[in-house]
């Protein structure tokens, strides 16, 4: 058994086990739903942020799809819950087949800047088109059926937790896959050094569009996720405070990790969900945390603990690990 | 329908040439530094703020527009040499989500200090009329921005272009290793040319702010349309912002007359045609940015 292996089925365990201790710190189920999907979106932005180095700030849009995708479908269609998630999965994967040549065009800041722009079209769509979409109100629906043949019940809280669960340890798997694939190294690669790739004769676009494609449907996958979650799809999902969110949570955890998104959303969302139960100034923690995070640890949690134990192996070694990198290059 | 049109083609060019000087000083920041400003937004509404304290404080709002922005400057090269100067070494995202978490805090110190609904910041007397041209009559204050906005566009072109300092900046864009081997400080350049921008974003938020209401976040609705802006004209030119900023304005205030739901979405529209015929943006300099 390979550590990373290990440390997989440790994690794993303990996330399966988290209900049984939720009633002791008085934390509802459905959080730590919240904080699998959101770990899920981030992963969708870690794809291409930490492992490519392309500034995704536009994740939202496809998560917010997915979203809207599910809802649309549960109230004009009237499918089960597993076409709905189907459906947002495919709305999100839609949206970075519709985006992705125009993100394409770019790199660095100026891709950052176009999927900001780009990925605020689907939010004005919602909140402008109201009769379909219920406009600023959102639209909410009852969580439908699971809908397997002759099977006929709805998803409580516990029972939704674990299909999430599930769903969060198979994106996980496909990153550990990726990661060591190939494909993984090739974006690693581009994000290092882009023109080098292609002087190898790598067609970089081809590389970085599938990337764009699988992070879109993770996100519209983990989207279509939340709206079941709350029962409800609203534009604000779809807006670039939520994408920003999206890269906090990657940036806090530690970009370029496989469990990173995880840490950073549990911080992000029970940190959430605790303060703001105590003040309604949310949003200046949040900011604060943004500004912290940026100055203060910018290889986030995890990256900042590889770090140190990188440096502990090296003492006495010549050289300091690269401080020109911030982004931390294993993928641990 | 049509008696409409020339008002409202008046309409987008005033908006437009917000759009434009808020995308002049984004570019302005963006192309020194890399640094997206996401809270250029928040510098626009603090000086539309900072003014409406003052004028309720009894002082003229021509003061207020001149001396708001310039408080405003202030806060912007603080921020700017204590929190975003640390950032330039490295990736340029570093800097943008920095500036995001600074829109955040804004925003909710906005809400609690002048609270979550706008305030009025009404023009003057003299500005409150309107003004006929013959074939039609034009809101005053209206004339006013479009002109006031001209006047700082002009004199920013001439400021980048015929003083040494301005060619110093426009040098810095090009190659800031040459610049400041041959003896430039590197540092104070990034300073001014970050004060540059804000002041431009603090004007506009004042003028903006008599004219499209004052909340907390009045200026990030102007953002949007300014990144876009930015794209549509390109990076680092002058002439492209302004004719991107126009070019929105005046699609944005078309479809607000016959399509009114799609009048955001236009501006979209016009950016996906843009980056397929020119991905660079129409003024945009190859090479820049990749």
């Amino acid at each position: 058994m390979t550590p990373a292996l290990r440390t997989a089925l440790v994690i794993g365990g303990l996330l399966a086990l988290a209900p049984l201790v939720l009633p002791i710190v008085h934390l509802d189920v459905s959080i730590v739903s919240e904080v699998l999907l959101f770990a899920i979106a981030a992963m969708s932005v870690n794809l291409l942020l930490g492992y490519t180095g392309l500034p995704a700030f536009g994740n939202a849009a496809f998560f917010g799809l997915g979203s809207y995708g599910a809802a649309l479908s549960i109230k004009y269609a009237h499918v089960h819950f597993i076409e709905a998630v189907l459906v947002g999965t495919l709305a999100g994967l839609v949206g970075g087949l519709i985006l992705g040549p125009f993100l394409l065009r770019r790199r660095g800041i100026y891709f950052g800047l176009l999927a900001i722009a780009f990925g605020q079209v689907f939010y004005f769509i919602a909140y402008r088109f109201t009769s379909v979409t219920g406009g600023e109100d959102g639209m909410n629906f009852a969580r439908p059926y699971v809908g397997f043949p002759n099977v006929h019940f709805s998803l409580n809280e516990m029972s939704f937790y674990y299909v999430a669960l599930a769903i969060y340890l198979g994106i996980v798997a496909l990153f550990s896959v990726v990661a060591v694939s190939p494909f993984g190294r090739t974006l690693v690669a581009i994000r290092q050094n882009e023109v080098r790739v292609r002087y190898l004769g790598i067609n970089t676009d081809r590389f970085i569009f599938v990337a764009l494609l699988i992070s879109s449907t993770i996100a519209g996958l983990g989207g279509a996720m939340f709206a079941l979650l709350i029962n409800f799809a609203y534009p604000l999902t779809l807006d670039w405070h939520q994408s920003g969110d999206f890269v906090l949570i990657m940036i806090l955890g530690g970009a370029g990790t496989i469990w990173g998104p995880l840490v950073g959303a549990t911080i992000f969302v029970i940190g959430k969900d605790i303060i703001s139960t105590i003040t309604p100034l949310w949003q200046i923690f949040l900011g604060a945390l943004f500004i912290a995070c940026v100055l203060g640890f910018p290889k986030g949690i995890l990256g900042s603990i590889a770090a140190f134990r990188d440096r502990r192996a090296l003492v006495g070694a010549a050289s300091a690990p690269d401080a020109q990198t911030p982004l931390p290059r294993g993928t641990s | 329908m049509l008696e409409h049109l020339g008002p409202e083609l008046f309409n987008g060019l005033v908006l437009g040439a917000f759009y434009a000087i808020v995308a002049i000083g984004l570019s302005l920041i963006m192309n020194l530094t890399g640094t997206i400003n996401m809270a250029h937004g928040s510098f626009m509404t603090l000086a539309g703020y900072l003014a409406f304290a003052m004028i309720s404080r009894g002082t003229s709002f021509w003061f207020a527009l001149l001396v708001a922005p310039l408080l405003t400057v202030i806060v912007g090269v603080v921020v700017e040499r204590t929190l975003i100067r640390p950032l330039y070494k490295r990736e340029p995202f570093y800097s943008l989500l920095l500036t995001f978490g600074l829109s955040l805090v804004a925003e909710e110190v906005f809400h609690l200090i002048w609270g979550a609904n706008g305030v009025p910041l009404s023009p003057p007397a003299n500005l409150s009329g309107t003004v006929q041209l013959g074939f039609m009559s034009f809101p005053a204050y209206r004339l006013f921005i479009a002109g006031a906005l001209v006047v700082a566009i002009v004199a920013l072109a001439l400021f980048l272009t015929r003083t040494r300092f301005g060619l110093r900046l426009r040098a810095a864009v090009q190659d800031t290793e040459m610049i400041a081997a041959l003896g430039t400080n590197t540092q104070v350049l990034y300073m001014v040319n970050f004060g540059l921008g804000i002041f431009l974003a603090g004007i506009a938020g004042v003028l903006a702010a008599g004219l499209l209401g004052l909340s907390p976040t009045s200026g990030n609705a102007l953002l949007m349309p300014a990144f876009v802006t930015v794209i549509i004209g390109g990076m680092g030119s002058l002439f492209g912002s302004i004719a991107g900023g126009l070019l929105i304005g005046f699609a944005i205030s078309l479809t607000t007359l016959f399509i009114p739901a799609a009048s955001e979405v236009s501006m979209y529209v016009l950016m996906a045609i843009v980056l397929m015929i020119r991905p660079r943006g129409l003024f945009g300099e190859e090479g820049i940015f990749g």
